[in-house]
């Protein structure tokens, strides 16, 4: 009971730091709205027991992207937006998301979501520990995938090279 | 402290992954010591590169491989695959150093970039596990972004890299919130895991989760290889990267998609085929219908073969539809097929721009056939195997796909898209007839062919004629590779 | 036995490769001709033995498979590239060998001094190797290869003269159209594939394995279908309702194009390939019947526009039109041979009458040059008495136009009677035959009309030509008169081979040699319809003289009002006009079916597409985002291209997409 009722007020937050990331006009509130749902998200990978995720949610999103972001939009001093699109995308983009949140609460209710409960269940994480788990299966599972985002980050760098730098 | 045991690595299962990785990797470096008027030299390289893995994927055919712990596995349907991605990267750097150079950005990143992305698209074709294939578009997908924008200083092709950018975004989400429900569902991440898990629960059917992550991973690919509805972004990306790119990621990238696609869902989904097949039924119509449809009235040649590009797939998707070896067999017969047809139509394209006027306009090509006999030609041949008249490659491989939905009974599938090729002739017919039936504007005096061109265009017409006259040995190869 | 028949299609090739490659750099005009000509000749060398070896065998060893290679082989499927030889693909052979050489011949002295000769040769030696594919070809899909070479080749020389515009419309126009036919050939080569496979576990597109399994066939039903379908591949090719509209705009291309394309050869290619799947249609009554009423109504349609024409070679198009609308009737009616016999009549004497046609416009051209007058070379109307400036083409016009009008002891007497007697008494189609008769007997009437009031106002009466130019008209060259004589020839005595039963029977029992040549290839269909019981032909010997006193009457009828309007008096012709404007101008403008088609197909066609294009951006990015005002303020276009304003479109678009998808699968 307690438990759901921490979950919605926290849900909420979540929702409503959300709609301010994309209506603020000052980017440095949109930017500082985007951290406040990112501890949102590491209070629910809490609560799914999953407190590896939320650290590194934490400290990679919340802590080093969004600092990122916020420097890099003080330095760029970027103004506030002025010319706004208020017409019909609006209607017919929120028409659409209405129709989203139709589905989603149909799907939610009409099917018993069972899916497979994996591996990963409570007991098993409170005795061997969510690192090491995660660790373990990085390293012998999706030791390809772990390898192929290494490639992936380098051809991030040099695609910001390219497209950004003054003169390559 | 408890030491972890690594799996079984099987090198030979990415050999040709690693290859092409390393050898980018070196090409970075390399890059620092090269003046800029000398670039070209790294795409010697890289195509040294891709010629050393071309022989490493005819060595690995036959044997398949299967590498860390199932999370990737070379059999011949990936071997194939790769094959296609080599020609199309091998293709589409021959045709860049004389147009980039010309467009002044010449840049030495451009070869690495081809090459990662390549190696992204290899492991989306072998992939097993729904990581390794997201990763591997993502690989392909970022690479991509930078390409269509590498022409920094042309505001076409930068807008070109961000609406790319933007909406391959958006597409990855519904990619990966399918994968996530998938995995939801059944516990596991390995596609056929994913099958026995699903067969042994008798999940198809019932599991609402399983169906959605089905169509939200099917939404994922129908962005990447551009069937409608979502292929909006085609026309405005093709039209704005630079125009090897463009020749590149409409063949590479689309054959891809359609390996990865059909992989997950022969292999892992295939109790749920009766839903998938309708879905992928309708989008096959509709991406046939529109694609040919809006390209009737596209003036600029570059997005009618975007256009067409969306068509293409529509055929394959029927290919796909159909399941049976046949049709399956026509896929990659025809995704090799065309692309050899259509980088030889970007390399004609290239040609006839000039430096700040990309000579687009199907207007431009007046006359073009008394000036350059031999090059309209090229042109025609290859327009004539993407209008799917014989003895093109083109014909052999639609008529493939089309008898594999009869067999499979999909007459009317096969009727829709027999209609759509016959509509689609008039606006290759609309070139061709500018081409020999204007008489010509321009003198068509700044085309020069660099002997990277000419390599390239020869290639192609072989790649389009020899298939399409004597295709028996393509086919057994193809029919080798089928995965069923 | 046959080894040697893949020379037949190889000689033309190699003329195509060498006057392809080198024809510019050869130049020489002789040379070039020479190469194409001879080529061609080879062919007919090889073609008339392998004839010569087939007549002396006994009927039922006619019929052989020549595998050169395997084309395409994948699990069930098969496709050879492999060739039939039987007395059908011998009969073709000979046409297409024999007339198109004298047609290559010819050409050396028509196309003499025109820019880019060696392309018309290449050209046309392509087309002969396609058009020999096409007939020799032991599958559909090898047939299928021939059909779109030819077709590719009659694009190409329809607009060989591509300075014209109307030349390149029209190309376009003919690939247009036939690409239509060809989806239904396609259709119907899917469908027969799928049903055998499917059903009796034979999977194959081979002609003569098809033909071993005919009794397999149901009636009616899928065969219908498939029948229809390869039958609508036909009239695209072969130019009837309602894809004929090509054929009279194809005479934009060189006057030998029209005469061995749009004449002699291709357009007889649907013909050819029911024939030679007549164990398919012989099945599917119901397409009988269709086959039979397009082609009736063809014959008359054609004939009514050809009336009314001033250009010559529109004229002889629609003449053809209605021509091959006769085979498809014989078709229709289930006298095959009749059919065959008349596509290989018809061949020789309307390849006679384009080349005889060509000779007068090539005449009437230099001499228009030399006035330089700008009067239409091609306009009967400025011709008239040139029966003494080119006396043998006049002779061999004439002889011509009597075979085509179907007078007594002529070629076209002989095979387009036996249609209409086929057509007033064959079993299949009940009391439609007078119906099917009468269109053919009038047809016949108005073809002897219309054929003598070209030849009228173009060979007799005064000359209207300018009289400046009145003294340059001469006659062609040795090489243009040439094939004139031995066309003309074959068209008196051509039909003497397939004499009807009657005639040979009152001349001391001639046997109809050229029935009983092709007897082999049809031989399932006549045993299925004899076995049919209540299908037994009325047969009455008076009947069938009667019948052909009348088709003889109703030419003479036509022939007599042509000569009383263009000759005895003519100016009622002005007076008809006068009378019946609408009808005139109605005939005139074809009954306006080109208009028709634009109005039906091509432009609802062009606004789909203009649609798709722009309404997504005109109408949700500038209609409803950007509203009017804000484009009337205008910002420019490559701004809100920047500004990303067409992406969040495209998202929306796409997220629409997953919406609609999503529903389907949630709440079907």
């Amino acid at each position: 009971m307690l438990e759901s009722l921490f979950f919605l007020i926290v849900a909420a937050v979540a929702v409503l730091s959300g709609i301010l990331v994309i209506t603020c006009k000052n980017p440095i509130n949109s930017a500082l709205s985007l951290i406040l749902t990112f501890f949102c998200v590491a209070t629910f990978y809490v609560m799914l027991e999953a407190p590896f995720m939320a650290a590194v949610q934490v400290i990679v999103y919340a802590g080093a992207i969004m600092v990122l972001i916020v420097f890099v939009i003080m330095l760029l001093n970027i103004k506030t937006e002025t010319d706004k699109r208020t017409s019909h995308a609006v209607l017919i983009s929120s028409i659409i998301g209405l129709f989203v949140l139709f589905e989603t609460i149909y799907f939610l209710n009409r099917s018993s979501l069972t899916g497979s409960k994996g591996l990963m269940d409570s007991a098993m994480i409170k005795s061997v520990g969510h690192t090491e788990i995660i660790g373990k299966a990085l390293f012998t599972d999706f030791l390809l995938p772990f390898e192929i985002t290494s490639l992936l980050l380098l051809v991030a760098i040099v695609g910001a090279v390219v497209v950004s730098k003054r003169k390559i | 402290m408890e030491t972890i045991a690594m799996p079984a690595i099987n090198f030979a299962a990415i050999m040709p992954e690693t290859i092409l990785s390393v050898i980018a990797m070196a090409l970075l470096l390399i890059n620092v010591f090269v003046p800029s008027e000398q670039k070209a030299y790294l795409g010697y390289l890289s195509l040294i590169g891709i010629v050393v893995t071309f022989f490493t994927v005819i060595g690995g055919w036959g044997t398949p491989q299967e590498g860390f712990n199932g999370s990737v596995m070379q059999d011949n349907f990936a071997l194939f695959f790769k094959g296609i991605f080599l020609v199309s990267a091998a293709l589409s750097i021959l045709i860049s150093d004389q147009y980039m150079k010309r467009e002044e950005c010449n840049h030495g990143e451009l070869y690495p970039l081809i090459l990662l992305a390549t190696c992204g698209m290899m492991l989306m074709a072998s992939g097993t596990d729904l990581m390794t294939i997201f990763l591997g578009l993502e690989l392909l997908s970022v690479s991509l972004y930078v390409l269509a924008g590498f022409q920094r200083d042309s505001l076409k092709s930068n807008e070109a890299g961000l609406k790319y950018f933007l909406l391959g975004a958006f597409s990855t989400g519904f990619l990966l919130y399918g994968m996530a429900l998938i995995y939801g569902a059944t516990g596991t991440t390995r596609i056929a895991a994913i099958a026995s898990y699903v067969a042994q629960n008798s999940l198809a059917g019932s599991n609402l989760m399983l169906l959605i992550g089905m169509v939200l991973m099917a939404v994922g690919f129908s962005f990447k290889i551009a069937a409608a509805p979502f292929h909006m972004w085609t026309p405005d990306v093709y039209e704005g990267a630079p125009t090897p790119m463009t020749a590149f990621m409409s063949v590479g990238p689309k054959a891809a998609g359609f390996a990865a696609f059909v992989r997950v869902f022969v292999i892992a989904l295939p109790t749920l085929r009766a839903d998938w097949a309708d879905l992928l039924w309708v989008l096959a119509v509709l991406t046939m219908t529109v694609g040919n449809i809006t390209a009737l009235y596209q003036k600029n040649i570059k997005r009618m073969l975007a256009y067409s590009s969306i068509a293409h797939a529509g055929y394959v998707l029927v290919g796909f539809v159909a399941g049976n070896a046949v049709g399956t067999a026509g896929i990659m017969f025809y995704m090799l097929s065309y692309a050899f047809m259509n980088i030889g139509a970007f390399a004609i394209i290239v040609l006839v721009g000039k430096k700040g006027e990309p000579n687009n306009n199907v207007e431009d090509y007046a006359g073009f056939g008394f000036k350059h006999p031999l090059l309209a030609v090229c042109m025609s041949i290859f327009l004539f195997s993407l209008a799917g008249i014989p003895p093109a490659a083109g014909f052999i491989g639609k008529f493939y796909l089309f008898s594999g939905a009869i067999q499979a009974g999909y007459i009317w599938l096969a009727i829709i898209g027999v209609l759509n090729s016959a509509a689609s002739v008039y606006y290759y017919l609309r070139v061709m007839v500018f081409m020999y039936m204007k008489d010509p504007v321009e003198e068509f005096d700044w085309l020069k062919v660099s002997p990277a061109i000419a390599l390239c265009l020869i290639i192609a017409v072989a790649g389009v004629l020899i298939p399409g006259i004597v295709p028996g040995y393509l086919l057994e190869l193809a029919q080798k590779a089928v995965l069923l | 036995m046959f080894d040697n028949v893949w020379l037949i299609p190889l000689f033309p090739l190699i003329g195509f490769l060498i006057n392809g490659l080198f024809g510019k750099a050869i130049k020489e005009e002789k040379v070039i001709g020479g190469i194409g000509a001879l080529m061609v000749f080879c062919s007919f060398v090889v073609a008339s033995m392998t004839l010569f070896k087939m007549i002396s065998l006994p009927g039922h060893e006619r019929v052989h498979n020549v595998t050169l290679f395997t084309w395409i082989k994948s699990g069930t499927f098969q496709a050879d590239i492999a060739f039939l030889i039987d007395p059908l693909s011998c009969v073709m052979l000979m046409v297409v060998t024999g007339v198109g050489f004298l047609i290559h011949v010819y050409s050396i002295g028509y196309m003499h001094g025109e820019e880019g000769f060696y392309r018309f040769f290449a050209y046309l030696n392509l087309f002969t190797f396609s058009m020999l594919l096409l007939v020799m070809g032991n599958n559909l899909l090898l047939m299928f290869v021939g059909w779109e070479g030819v077709g590719l080749c009659s694009y190409l020389l329809i607009g060989y003269y591509f300075h014209k515009k109307s030349a390149g419309d029209a190309g376009k126009k003919a690939f247009v159209m036939n690409r239509v036919g060809d989806f239904g050939f396609l259709l119907g080569l899917f469908t027969l594939y799928w049903y055998m496979g499917s059903k009796h576990g034979i999977w194959t597109i081979q002609f003569t394995e098809l033909a071993k399994h005919a009794e397999l066939y149901p009636v009616g039903g899928v065969v219908t279908a498939l029948t229809l379908f390869f039958f609508l591949g036909a009239t695209g090719k072969s130019a009837q309702i309602p894809l004929y509209t090509w054929l009279p705009d194809a005479m934009e291309g060189p006057t030998p194009v029209s005469a061995l394309i749009h004449a002699a050869t291709m357009v007889t290619a649907g013909v050819y390939m029911i024939g030679r799947m007549n164990f398919l249609f012989i099945k599917a009554p119901e397409t009988m019947m269709v086959v039979a009423i397009i082609g009736a109504a063809t014959a008359l349609f054609a004939a009514t526009i050809g009336t009314a024409q001033n250009d010559i070679k529109r004229v002889l198009a629609y003449s053809t039109v209605s021509q091959l609308g006769y085979m498809f009737l014989a078709m229709g009616v289930g006298a095959f041979a009749a059919g065959i016999f008349h596509l290989m009549t018809h061949a020789f004497f309307k390849a006679c009458l384009f080349l005889g046609s060509g000779a007068v416009i090539h005449s009437m051209h230099h001499a228009l040059h030399h006035a330089h007058s700008h009067d239409d070379p091609q306009d009967m109307r400025n011709m008239g008495g040139l029966k003494s400036k080119m006396p043998m083409t006049f002779l061999t016009f004439l002889l011509a136009t009597i075979a085509i009008a179907g007078i007594p002891g002529f070629a076209g007497f002989f095979s387009k009677d036996e249609i209409l007697w086929q057509a007033f008494a064959n079993p299949h189609h009940g009391t439609l035959n007078f119906a099917l008769w009468g269109c053919g007997a009038i047809a016949a009437g108005l073809t002897a009309f219309y054929m003598f009031r070209l030849v009228f106002m173009t060979f007799f009466g005064d000359c209207r030509i300018n009289p400046k130019c009145k003294d340059h008209l001469h006659e062609s060259p040795m090489v243009i008169v040439f094939p004139l004589i031995v066309l003309a020839f074959l068209s008196v005595v051509g039909g003497y081979i397939g004499m009807p039963k009657i005639i040979g029977e009152l001349l001391g029992g001639i046997p109809n040699y050229f029935e009983h040549f092709l007897a082999p290839v049809f031989e399932f269909s006549e045993e299925y319809v004899k076995s049919q019981a209540h299908a037994t032909a009325h047969h009455s010997l008076v009947l069938e003289w009667g019948l052909m006193g009348v088709s003889v009457v109703i030419a003479l009828v036509g022939i007599s009002i042509a000569f009383v309007l263009y000759i005895a008096s003519p100016s009622l012709p002005a007076k008809f006009t006068a009378a019946f404007p609408a009808l005139h101008r109605a005939v005139y403008n074809k009954w306006y079916i080109d208009e028709l088609y634009d109005f039906l197909f091509v432009n609802p066609c062009k606004a789909l597409g203009n649609f798709l294009w722009k309404g997504f951006d005109v109408v949700v990015v500038d209609g409803i985002v950007d509203g009017v005002g804000k484009s009337v303020l205008g910002i420019s276009a490559a701004l809100k291209n920047l500004q990303s304003g067409y992406v969040h479109n495209y998202a929306l678009s796409m997220a629409l997409g997953v919406v609609v998808i999503i529903a389907f699968y949630l709440f079907r």
